[in-house]
């Protein structure tokens, strides 16, 4: 272990020695080597309002800060104007982000009116418009762009997002599936979960401690299409009252708004379907 | 900071009340100092439990769910044939009439009822539910002694309306 450890770090104090300093850059920033890489170019100068609250100063309303940043040095998407605004201009502008390609959705929010993430948004490159970032509506914010999202979560823990099964495979390994099976999960399993659509929702603006959403219902729906699972009884009897799913009265802002380019009001609509059968 | 207090003192006491908001009250109370003008502004959030527990389920009842679901689809969808029907066939039956005035009275009250589950939910105003819906049934009830007494008494609704058609 010892000696692991005195290879490790001799091998760390030699790392910076094979990394030429030419490579060593901070995320989706400008640094002063490549500034004005094309000086004739004209600067695209946009201008970002972003919504402001610090629960430090609790005494201070919630307030719109504009930021400007020139779009050709700036990349593509609005995570990477975010980023660049929280590096270089200021540091107490708060946001989650991980993943930047799509896939965790922790940088969802609402960008000009849309809930969208903010990786997959790209900057409008008209830059006499101004981009309003705002979180996400009708949520708790923890502060500037980042909702409190507990409750969504213990809703999707409550529709049991797992497989329930009593009878064992027949050969002990595998629960398997034809593939025609399989593809009903397609367009189910896809959802991050980031809530963007829940949160476009009305309905779950209104009622948002008993109605469940488009996220939770396109994730329950998932488990009651899944052939492999046996509980698909009692799933329908979870879901059976007036809350649950019937506030859903197919506004469908839910499939307008999905990043992911989801239906979630198509399972929802699969959903009634069932429960009218059962 | 007199002034906030007195300024939100409902959501204060509410916030009283809120397991989880005791400790960021003058948080709350600051955040929510400007938000009296909304109807029925956002009370402080409350988790109830841990937040590894699940939200509850809400109670299911008979009456509620996948059947009234499928009964209201069922009158929506024979709405459409039945006020097309008695104009396309020429004509104007009283028990035609019956038919179609007795789903227009549960479609509509299925459709109130709704949007007060909706906009009056019973965890909030409990007490304004109870009375959207019994205000709701009278209104209901009165419509349809109405239409009853325009059946029976007077030409019937299809016939009226083919008279103000062809006025």
């Amino acid at each position: 272990m010892a000696a692991l450890r005195t290879t490790s770090r001799l091998f760390a104090s030699s790392k910076p020695l094979f990394r030429p300093a030419a490579f060593t850059r901070s995320y989706a920033t400008v640094d002063a080597l490549s500034q004005d890489p094309n000086p004739s170019e004209q600067p695209r100068v946009k201008t970002f309002h972003v919504y402001r609250w610090n629960p430090d100063q609790p005494t201070e309303k919630p307030k719109m800060q504009s930021y400007s940043l020139d779009l050709n040095k700036t990349g593509p998407m609005m995570l990477d104007a975010l980023i660049r605004i929280k590096n270089e201009m200021d540091p107490t502008l708060t946001f989650r982000r991980s993943c930047r390609e799509g896939i965790c959705g922790s940088c969802a929010m609402n960008i000009d009116g849309v809930n969208t993430l903010a990786c997959l948004c790209r900057i409008p490159t008209d830059t006499a418009k101004e981009s309003r970032i705002y979180p996400l509506p009708h949520t708790y914010v923890v502060k500037d762009l980042v909702p409190d999202l507990t409750y969504f979560y213990k809703q999707y823990k409550s529709i049991k997002p797992y497989l329930q099964r009593d009878t064992p495979t027949a050969d002990g390994l595998e629960n398997r599936q034809s593939p025609e099976e399989r593809k009903k999960l397609d367009g189910l399993y896809e959802c991050i979960l980031c809530a963007c659509c829940s949160t476009s929702c009305p309905s779950y603006w209104w009622n948002s401690e008993e109605y469940l959403g488009p996220a939770i219902l396109l994730q329950s729906y998932r488990w009651l299409a899944d052939s492999r699972d046996e509980k698909t009884a009692e799933r329908k009897a979870a879901l059976d009252n007036s809350m649950s799913v019937y506030r859903c009265h197919t506004i469908l802002n839910c499939s307008r708004t999905c990043p992911k380019g989801l239906n979630p009001a198509r399972a929802i609509a699969e959903i009634k379907k069932m429960m009218t059968a059962h | 900071m007199a002034s906030i207090a007195r300024q939100s003192s409902p959501l204060l006491r509410s916030a009283f009340r809120a397991p989880f908001a005791t400790k960021n009250v003058a948080q709350v109370v600051a955040f929510h100092a400007s938000a009296k003008k909304q109807i029925l502004p956002p009370l402080p959030q409350t988790i109830q439990g841990t937040m590894n527990d699940p939200a509850p389920i809400p109670k299911s009842h008979p009456t509620e769910g996948s059947y009234h679901w499928t009964f209201e689809r069922i009158v929506s969808a024979g709405l459409v044939p039945l006020c097309i029907a008695p104009f396309a066939a020429g004509s104007m039956s009283p028990v035609m009439d019956a038919v179609i005035c007795s789903a227009i009275v549960v479609h509509s009250h299925i459709g109130f009822h709704a949007s007060i589950t909706d906009y009056f939910p019973t965890r909030r105003v409990p007490k304004t539910h109870t009375f959207m819906i019994w205000l709701l049934r009278a209104f209901t009830l009165s419509t349809a002694v109405g239409l009853y007494e325009f059946e029976t008494n007077d030409v019937g609704v299809t016939e009226a309306l083919r008279r103000v058609w062809n006025a």
